[in-house]
Parts: structure tokens; C-alpha cells; sequence
């Protein structure tokens, strides 16, 4: 085999891999897709339905439907099964979406602005030493488990509980190591000597940062805000301990559709969870030139 | 047009390195000063330090008899080009030669009449529209230039801005300095490591070493006469030939012996003490097949430079002993010569590196 056939060869090998890979990571979705649109009776058929004959909305108007009882326009059957799964969670997926947006986003942007703060000075100055910052990460991998608990008690004592001020406060500073870590990188990318340049040239500090560090970092500070946003969209044991009935969130939401007799609700859980993801590739494909550039790092050609 | 003073100046990092000690110096009026020395010697640090970016650890930073001291740099009315020209790479030339004036609301007719003009005075006005990283390194070094020029500095202080330029560029770019300094008539300070670059561009050389001052001078004053064997071996291309041996004096005539060589001094170094020392002769000081002869030996190699030749000479030194004469094919390596010096231009350095006067 010569050195043509062996490379030849190799980028077969290597797009088969990747095209397996792609099959493991995209079956689930398109599982869930399609799952969104089986009436209840091919949830768990066997062998399984991959496109169901009578795909419909009727999950989806169980789910996000706004009244109690709606009129499905797709077949008596599906009105009848749709109706007894209401009860559950009647209009709850609208206000879990809302608990979700307010609480994710405004939890995400405090911790990125923080964190980009905190970055830039760690980044030019030094206010945190390294093992400062260092224990700033093994802050994160503290199991959440283990601070559930016990948050839980000081939430009901400072009346937190139950609210989406107490979970922001709790995503917020979750997520700072993340903000920080992610951001200092891309501060640490833009030479200190553009900086000083702009210095020199008779920018204020303030000026020097709005308009050379900013610009610079403005795609790296993109991709970590949604990076976070994932992170606190997703986060589901501490929203479950530290919310009750008033700021469920929609993972927590999630997972409740299991009626007492009749199981796992699958097409509806589907249904949401297709709502869930919705908002995340919407904000993807909007930001999606910053995050390759933000996700690629050296960005600054030196 | 600025004259810049520096009084005790010092600098320290961190616990103990200390960058720069103790610093007395004061740069004249339109004077350029080119400020050189291998690497840590602190000669960055102490422009940095007249640039407002490092803090003195002790002393004081005078420009024009304001002592600036506390003063950002941005109000030090000094410009500076740094050595990875530092352009900002989201603006295109013409946004980052308009960032001064536009931080300091000068309106916008005046300043797209001004980059125009700065443009065209270092010849870049083609790539005003470009990004920095589409232009080559001579070009984004030029537009460095014209950024700092459009803010009208009483100084300019440069770090190093041709260390990352091939041969040929550099050489454009030194004349194309040296012809700013003359038209502008500013004070320029100039941070390099390159001496050739001294040599060509100062009209004084400030040569650093540890921190200190170790001498300042005309180019001329340095290379003809170096107080030490530091700058000695500093200056020039091909460097200084520097021969360790021993002086011994008898009846008022002083010897200098080692590596095979015997030479004779000049009566000026007749009053010298016998010990140990090191003889130095720059290469063009050197003569080839004369009579008398400090050292018979073998040419290891001939390297022709087109207009010069050099001669290599292995006799026991720690380096070859380098001649360098006009060229000629005359000699030819494995030839045996008779070497001697020029007695008028050797040097004697003392074990410490003081030179011997």
C-alpha cells in the first residue's frame, strides 16, 4: 500500500468514526423528537416506533396547552388520553419556563460580570494568588449533594427557600469559578501591551478597557455566558431541594410527569424536553460566530 | 521637545531583584539616546519606568523639570512604540492611528486631516483601510509609528521596535527612523540589545550592565574607548579580540605574554604592575604578515565578507583570534603568518574588567 492509499484510507477510517459518533450523540434527540409526537400507546411499543404513523401536537398542546381540558383536532382518542395526563401539570410548564429563563439568565449574567471583573484583575493585577484561584476550582468539584442539605436548612431560616432570589444567589455562586477561570484565560490573551498602549495614547483606564480589552474579549465573554447558561438552565438536585411548589424549574418540572398507575408520561416529558433544549439552540445559532471564535481561543494574533 | 531627567532612580520586583540601581542620567533636548545592554540589564525597565508603566522603587523621573513621578502615562506627553507593535488588532490602521486624538475629543475633521498627514510621513497611507494582521511586520511597525506620532509626544521611547523584523527590514526601518528624529527634531529614547543598532542610530549610548550605567558616550567614545571589557567585548562585529595572559614588566618596558603569544606593550601601559590581564585588539588592529611577530599560526579559516576578508587564528585563546583586512584572496587557510598588532590600539583589562589606562 503506498503513502496515497494509506492516507486515503485513514480519512475513510476517520470520517466513519466520526460518523458513528455523531449517530451515538444525535440518536438521543432525534429519540426524543420523535417520541414528542407518538400518541401514548407507541411510547414503549416494541419493536420500536422510530417515526410514529400518527405523529400530532397533541402532547405538545397536553404540555404548553393554556386551559385545563383542550379540544384536540386530531382524533377523538388522542383528545381522551390527552386529558387524563392533565391533571398533573396544567399550565405548570409555562411558569417553569419563566422560573427557568429569569433565574438562568439572571444568575448567568451576574456571575459573568462578576467573573469578568474578578478576571481582569486577577488576570493584570493579581488580586487572587494562584492557589486563591486554584481553590476557587476546587470549589467546584464539592459534589452539590453535599451542600444541598444543609443550605436547605439556612434557606428556611433566612426565608430563601422556595424563592428565585435563593437560587440565583446559589447558581450565581456555583458558577463564579467557571466565569472566572474562563475569562481570565481570554483577558490573559490580549497582550498587557495593547492595554498600555491605549494607556499611552491618553485613554483612561476606563476607556482603555471599553475600548481595546472589551472588543478583544467581547466573544470570549459570549461563549462562557453560555457555557454558564447551560449549566444553570440544566441544573436540576439543587433546584429540586431548594424549590417547593412556587419556583419550579423546568428540569424539575421534568420530572414530574409519572402518574401513580399509568407510569412514566413519556410523549409529554419528551414534549418539554424539546421545549427545554429550544431556547439554548435559538441562543446557539444567534451567537454561534462568537462561539467558535470564543471557544477556539487565540484569538489576538500577536 | 522634552529632557528627560532621571535622579536616583531604582527599581525592585517583588522581594529582591533588583532590576535597576540607583540610575543618574538626564537625556537632553532632541537628543537620541539609545539605551543598550544584554538582556536584564534593566534597560527596559527604566524606559518603562520614564513611560509611566513601572513605578521607581526610589528616585525621581523628571521631563522638563515636572517631576512625574505620580503622573499616568498618558498625560507624560511622551509616545512610545513597543516591540510587538501592539496595535489594536480589532481596528484598522486608520481607527488605531485616530485613538489618540479621538480619547482626547479632538473633533473629527482635525483628526482624519492629521492621519492623513502621519500616514503619508511614514508612507503607509495605502494600508490605512487594512487590519493589522494583514499588513507585514515593517508595515504594522510604520503604523506603530504613525499612532505615536498623530499624539505629538515631547519624546518618544521606543522598546525594542525592530527586535521582531528580518535583517533587511530592520535596516529600512533604522533609516527610517533616524530620518524621523531629524525631521521632527524630538527627544528620542531607544531601548535595544542590538549594538549595531546603537552604533548607527544614537547620538549618545548609554550601555547598561546589572542595572547599572556601565558607560555613556558618543558611538565613537564607546567603541574607541570602552572603560571596561564588558563594553569592550559589547561593541562591534566582529567583536573585540580579548586574550587572557600575563603582563610582566621589567626595566620600564612591560610584556604581555599567553596563548602562544609574545607581545611587546606600548610604552603607555610601561608603568603597569606584572599580573594577570587581558589584552584586547579590535579585528581591523590586527596586522598579517609583517616582519615582526606577536604570534606565528596556521589560518584555520578565511571568510570572505565581499568587501572584507577575516582571518581566523586558533593559538590557545578561549576564542580564535579574528583579523580582519580588505579583501583579498592572498591567503589561504592551513598558511602559516606572522601576526602582530597595532601598538597604538591594543587594550589592557584587569581581572575585574576595569580597563587598564
Amino acid at each position: 500500500m503506498n503513502r496515497v492509499q494509506k492516507a486515503r484510507l485513514f480519512t475513510i477510517f476517520r470520517y466513519a468514526m466520526l460518523f458513528i459518533w455523531s449517530v451515538i450523540v444525535a440518536f438521543p434527540i432525534f429519540w426524543i423528537v420523535s417520541t414528542s409526537f407518538k400518541p401514548d400507546w407507541e411510547w414503549h411499543a416494541w419493536p420500536p416506533v422510530y417515526w410514529s404513523q400518527e405523529a400530532s401536537w397533541a402532547n405538545y398542546r397536553a404540555v404548553w396547552g393554556r386551559t385545563q381540558s383542550p379540544r384536540a383536532t386530531s382524533g377523538e382518542k388522542v383528545a381522551t388520553e390527552t386529558a387524563r395526563y392533565e391533571s398533573h401539570s396544567a399550565n405548570k410548564p409555562w411558569q417553569a419556563l419563566w422560573n427557568s429563563l429569569y433565574i438562568a439568565i439572571t444568575a448567568t449574567a451576574l456571575s459573568v460580570a462578576f467573573g469578568a471583573i474578578l478576571a481582569y484583575g486577577v488576570s493584570r493585577y493579581r488580586i487572587l494568588s494562584e492557589i486563591r484561584m486554584f481553590q476557587l476550582l476546587v470549589l467546584r468539584m464539592i459534589p452539590p449533594i453535599v451542600v444541598a442539605a444543609p443550605l436547605t436548612l439556612y434557606y428556611s431560616a433566612i426565608h430563601l427557600m422556595d424563592t428565585a432570589l435563593g437560587l440565583i444567589i446559589v447558581y450565581f455562586i456555583t458558577t463564579l469559578p467557571y466565569s472566572v477561570w474562563m475569562t481570565k484565560s481570554f483577558v490573559d490573551e490580549v497582550p498587557v501591551e495593547i492595554e498600555q498602549a491605549a494607556e499611552i495614547l491618553g485613554a483612561t483606564k476606563w476607556q482603555a478597557i471599553r475600548e481595546v480589552i472589551f472588543p478583544l474579549i467581547r466573544s470570549g465573554i459570549v461563549a462562557t455566558f453560555l457555557f454558564i447558561l447551560i449549566l444553570t438552565w440544566s441544573e436540576y438536585l439543587l433546584s429540586l431541594m431548594l424549590s417547593k411548589v412556587d419556583v419550579v424549574t423546568l428540569p424539575v418540572q421534568l420530572a414530574k410527569y409519572e402518574g401513580s398507575d399509568e407510569g412514566r408520561v413519556y410523549g409529554h416529558q419528551a414534549a418539554l424536553a424539546v421545549g427545554i433544549t429550544l431556547p439554548l439552540m435559538i441562543i446557539g445559532i444567534f451567537i454561534r460566530k462568537h462561539l467558535v471564535r470564543g471557544f477556539t481561543f487565540g484569538m489576538v494574533k500577536r | 521637545m522634552a529632557r528627560i531627567e532621571l535622579k536616583g532612580l531604582r527599581k525592585v520586583f517583588g522581594r529582591n531583584i533588583e532590576a535597576v540601581k540607583n540610575l543618574d542620567f538626564t537625556i537632553e533636548e532632541g537628543e537620541f539616546v539609545v539605551i543598550v545592554g544584554p538582556s536584564g540589564c534593566g534597560k527596559t525597565t527604566t524606559l518603562r519606568m520614564i513611560a509611566g508603566f513601572e513605578e521607581p522603587t526610589a528616585g525621581e523621573i523628571e521631563i522638563d523639570g515636572r517631576l512625574v513621578n505620580d503622573v499616568d502615562p498618558g498625560d507624560r506627553g511622551v509616545g512610545m512604540v513597543f516591540q510587538t507593535h501592539a496595535l489594536f488588532p480589532h481596528k484598522t490602521i486608520a481607527e488605531n492611528i485616530e485613538f489618540g486624538p479621538r480619547m482626547k475629543k479632538v473633533p473629527e475633521e482635525t483628526r482624519k486631516q492629521k492621519v492623513r498627514e502621519v500616514a503619508d510621513m511614514v508612507r503607509i497611507t495605502h494600508l490605512l483601510h487594512k487590519l493589522p494582521v494583514e499588513c507585514s511586520g515593517g508595515e504594522a511597525q510604520r503604523a506603530a509609528l504613525a499612532r505615536t506620532l498623530i499624539t505629538d509626544p515631547t519624546a518618544f521611547l521606543l522598546d525594542e521596535p525592530l527586535s521582531s523584523l528580518d535583517a533587511k527590514l530592520r535596516r529600512e526601518m533604522r533609516a527610517e527612523i533616524d530620518r524621523l528624529h531629524e525631521e521632527l527634531k524630538k527627544t528620542f529614547v531607544y531601548v535595544t540589545h542590538d549594538q549595531e543598532e546603537a552604533m548607527t542610530l544614537a547620538d549618545r549610548i548609554v550601555v547598561m550592565r546589572d542595572g547599572v550605567i556601565e558607560q555613556v558616550g558618543t558611538p565613537l567614545e564607546i567603541y574607541n574607548d570602552p572603560v571596561s571589557y564588558f563594553v569592550a567585548d559589547f561593541f562591534g562585529s566582529p567583536s573585540m579580540n580579548l586574550i587572557a595572559g600575563a603582563v610582566e614588566g621589567s626595566n620600564g618596558a612591560a610584556a604581555f605574554s599567553g596563548a602562544g603569544i609574545e607581545f611587546k606593550l606600548p610604552d603607555a601601559y610601561a608603568g603597569v604592575s606584572s599580573g594577570e590581564y587581558t589584552l584586547g585588539v579590535r579585528p581591523e588592529h590586527i596586522v598579517v604578515g609583517s616582519q615582526d611577530a606577536a604570534f606565528s599560526c596556521d589560518i584555520q579559516l578565511v571568510e570572505p565578507l565581499g568587501k572584507d576578508t577575516l582571518l581566523y587564528f586558533e593559538h590557545g585563546a578561549e576564542r580564535p583570534t579574528i583579523a580582519v583586512i580588505e579583501a583579498s584572496d592572498r591567503f589561504k587557510e592551513g598558511e602559516r603568518l606572522n601576526v602582530t598588532f597595532d601598538p597604538a590600539h591594543v587594550y589592557l583589562f584587569e581581572p575585574d574588567g576595569t580597563r587598564v589606562r
